[in-house]
């Protein structure tokens, strides 16, 4: 029995230690080629001058679409930038999904909104709408008033059923977009319009940063430590992991906080999913097959320098819910698109994109833990097995280091939002720091999260919101 | 010694940290110092350059110019590119010059390059400063990857010239996987002048999405002569022609045209139907009224949505005929539409 024990505990270890090891080799992967396409895009769009898409006779217009749930403390700030967005044909679409604070009321202050008889298509279904709002000063602006229920997919379908125009933004009300971001955005949409059915942008933090009138006047970092880990994580995945995978055509997500999307496709997949826990991930994977099934040719880029700005959690309470929300969408997600895996049909997303998902972001939190559980179990019986520790430590945190400090290297070269030495500085010391207590409790969430999507839950999580006017004032 | 290794790998961590943090801040520190000093050459350059631009005699500074400046042409593109922006006709004339006399012989010979971003910057150099003479090299551009070429197709544009348009034309005629957005983008800056090569292209018989992009096109650049090539596809019987067709003729507004439309608006198809309810209102022929008073009960919500403004673009007549609708009871659908309509046109003060 004790030899038996012993084999496994070896097993146990040495797949752990080829696990770390394959899935931070991927990680270093996608930086290099991330690094190879950022170099690249900066080459490309010399001379590009984003504002000769003001002359085309002919553009493509954009619906941008904001779900808004109780968002009073920014929603008047974010429609301003929303606003403000320097292209030459949109509309700010923001459902209101029945919040019980005064979003509303504010909207309608803000913007002299007055109730429409506007009558929509059905298109996909939703819940009741109860009023269409405009505003005679503010003509891009449609406030739509829908009935708490369904979640962000359904204020998302309740805004594509009222939405005029062939491309649709997605974006969140806590967020801000940089004026030039759907220029940037809609790049490929004009270079590529046959095949583009995606594009996203970079997710940046706003925590620490001064917005006023909807912009993001001054770049800075956080108090919070919470929420440095998190600008670096944001960095290591957007600059990091999704231009990586983008590079190899692999998107599975394009951000619910910033994506746009040709309307078409979504609505011959039924729009969002109003039972989907991460309704973004969901919505691309489902083009996907889509297109798949046509037999059409398809890409979704991403995009790495327009960014948009969002707040974070700064309390782990509130971090624990979000995150547990995006692993237990991630599960339900991978599973209702089983078909896709490993079937050469669906091409390098069923092949490699939905298996890497599956195997290390949705099982690394488990892996992770198993091995912080080994070495506890080593501890308390006196066995300590150094060689393991050691090269777990090498493989999983020292390797995991380099990863994110590759990420600030990206963001420097990309787009250099940190003016600040001292800045880079904290980035580099949270890219140390997080391997001694974050990551570990994440680890735990993520892997807690499996218990819970299987008990079947379905809880949002309210973030809470300080508004923009708060984030440069960090406790 | 597992702890000495330990503590050798936390080392090798700040070490890599610290290495990462030096490597970032000196190379802050060369790159603002370039920009610094390529600043100074810049306003140095702008002040020759604005002087070139006020000379008598510009071909002269512009060459002088040429000659002080040429070895600065990272600067001197940048330049060259920021005043394109600013200034049209005549006065691009010495740009031009100096784009000739100091950088072009590069561009050209970086447009054979290996690297597509490579091609790709000096292509659009050329979209700036392009002479019908460079047209030879551009079209070469013509079978490289699409970014390349929509860029040598824009760069081919400002130097229309029937050889460049027969060009254009051809490559439109034979292209595999045309981009159907660019295509409209390169046709639409042409302008009216590519009207006998439009009307040849029509004559042909190209596969259907082609010809609904020349028929838009001819539509847009209200090239009312080619009105006989148009409206004979109004009985095509491929629907996105009928479609494109309908919207054309609600462009070119010839009085005539009120009775195909009028056809089109009794399509078996809903597409063409909404089309041609949208074009009758802008040709406000008021014979057409009852026929869009109709169509507002039609039971497709795009037919209803197009004649309930079709109705209002009328002015008085189509606002009575939409209060009308909009307090029958007999169908809700009819009301809603019409009641929508008539508060747009309040709420945004238009018709």
């Amino acid at each position: 029995m004790g030899g038996l024990l012993h084999v496994l505990d070896a097993g146990a270890q040495l797949a752990i230690l080829a696990y770390f090891l394959l899935i931070n080799t991927f990680y270093v992967l996608f930086n290099l080629l991330s690094l190879a396409g950022i170099l690249r895009y900066r080459r490309m769009i010399t001379f590009v001058r984003f504002g000769e898409i003001f002359r085309m006779p002919i553009v493509r217009p954009v619906s941008v679409i904001v779900p808004a749930f109780n968002e009073e403390a920014g929603i008047i700030d974010s429609v301003r930038s929303f606003l403000s967005l320097r292209y030459p044909v949109f509309e700010v679409i923001v459902v209101n999904d029945g919040s019980t604070d005064g979003t509303l009321a504010r909207l309608v202050e803000a913007f002299d909104l007055r109730a429409s008889r506007s009558v929509f298509r059905r298109s996909v279904p939703t819940r009741t709408i109860r009023g269409i709002y405009r505003s005679p000063v503010h003509t891009r602006l449609v406030v739509v008033d829908k009935v708490n229920g369904g979640g962000k997919a359904d204020a998302m379908n309740a805004g594509l059923n009222v939405s005029r125009y062939p491309l649709f933004c997605a974006v969140d009300a806590d967020s801000v977009l940089e004026k030039d971001a759907l220029l940037k955005v809609v790049r490929p949409f004009l270079e590529d319009p046959a095949r583009t059915i995606g594009a996203g942008g970079v997710i940046r933090l706003s925590n620490g940063c001064t917005v006023r009138d909807g912009q993001v006047v001054r770049v800075g970092m956080p108090r919070n430590w919470i929420a440095r880990f998190q600008v670096l994580e944001y960095l290591r995945a957007f600059l990091g992991g999704r231009l990586g995978m983008a590079m190899m055509r692999s998107t599975l997500i394009v951000s619910g906080a910033f994506g746009l999307f040709r309307k078409d496709v979504a609505m011959a997949c039924g729009g969002y999913r109003s039972d989907s826990i991460t309704e973004d991930m969901d919505l691309v994977v489902r083009m996907q097959k889509h297109m798949h099934d046509q037999g059409k040719p398809y890409r979704i880029y991403f995009i790495p320098d327009p960014i948009c700005w969002t707040e974070a959690p700064e309390s782990l309470k509130v971090l624990a819910r979000q995150r547990s929300r995006w692993h237990r969408g991630l599960i339900q997600t991978l599973l209702r698109s089983r078909g896709m895996f490993l079937n050469p049909r669906y091409g390098i997303a069923g092949l490699f994109a939905l298996p890497f998902y599956a195997f290390f972001e949705m099982a690394g939190p488990f892996v992770e833990c198993l091995g912080y559980a080994l070495f506890a179990v080593h501890i308390a019986f006196g066995r300590v097995n150094y060689p393991f520790a050691v090269a777990f430590f090498f493989v999983a945190v020292f390797y995991g280091t380099f990863v994110s400090l590759v990420a600030i290297l990206l963001e420097e070269l990309s787009s250099r939002r940190y003016p600040k030495p001292r800045d880079i500085l904290i980035l580099t010391m949270a890219g140390i720091g997080e391997n001694l207590f974050y990551r570990q409790v994440l680890a735990v969430v993520r892997a807690w999260a499996y218990i819970d999507y299987m008990r079947g839950k379905k809880e949002w999580g309210a973030m809470e919101r300080r508004g923009f006017a708060g984030a440069a004032r960090t406790p | 010694m597992w702890s000495i290794i330990v503590l050798y790998s936390f080392a090798y961590i700040v070490l890599m940290s610290a290495s990462l943090f030096v490597f970032i801040f000196v190379r802050r520190l060369v790159i603002d110092s370039r920009e610094r000093k390529e600043a100074g050459v810049a306003e140095a350059m702008e002040q020759d350059l604005l002087e070139v631009l006020t000379a008598a005699d510009p071909a002269g500074a512009a060459q002088a110019f040429a000659r002080t400046h040429r070895a600065r042409t990272r600067v001197l593109k940048r330049l060259l590119v920021a005043y394109r922006e600013a200034l049209a006709g005549q006065a691009l004339e010495p740009l031009r010059m100096i784009f000739e006399r100091t950088i072009r012989a590069r561009c050209l010979r970086e447009l054979r390059s290996r690297w597509l971003a490579t091609r790709l910057q000096n292509v659009r150099l050329f979209v700036d400063f392009s002479r019908p003479e460079e047209a030879v090299h551009l079209v070469k551009l013509l079978d490289d990857k699409p970014v390349v070429r929509l860029a040598a197709l824009n760069a081919l544009t400002s130097i229309a010239s029937p050889d460049t348009l027969a060009v254009i034309f051809d490559l439109f005629e034979k292209d595999h996987q045309p981009n159907f957005y660019a295509y409209s983008n390169i046709f639409n800056g042409l302008g009216q002048g590519i009207a006998p090569f439009l009307r040849a292209s029509l004559r042909k018989p190209l596969p259907p999405d082609k010809l609904a992009l020349l028929i838009e096109m001819a539509g847009r650049l209200l090239l009312r002569d080619l009105y006989p090539d148009v409206v004979r596809f109004a009985g095509h019987p491929d629907k996105e022609l009928r479609i494109r067709a309908a919207r054309a003729l609600g462009r070119l507004l010839v009085a005539s045209s009120s009775r195909t439309l009028c056809g089109l608006a009794a399509d078996r198809e809903w597409e063409v139907q909404a089309q041609a309810i949208r074009s009758l209102g802008n040709l406000q022929d008021w014979r057409t009224v009852p026929i869009l008073t109709k169509a507002l009960f039609s039971p497709s919500w795009h037919v209803r949505y197009n004649a309930g403004y079709a109705l209002a673009a009328f002015g008085l007549v189509g606002v009575l005929e939409l209060q009308e609708i909009s307090r029958q009871t007999a169908d809700r659908y009819a009301a809603d539409m019409a009641t929508m309509v008539l508060d747009t046109v309040i709420l945004t003060g238009g018709a």
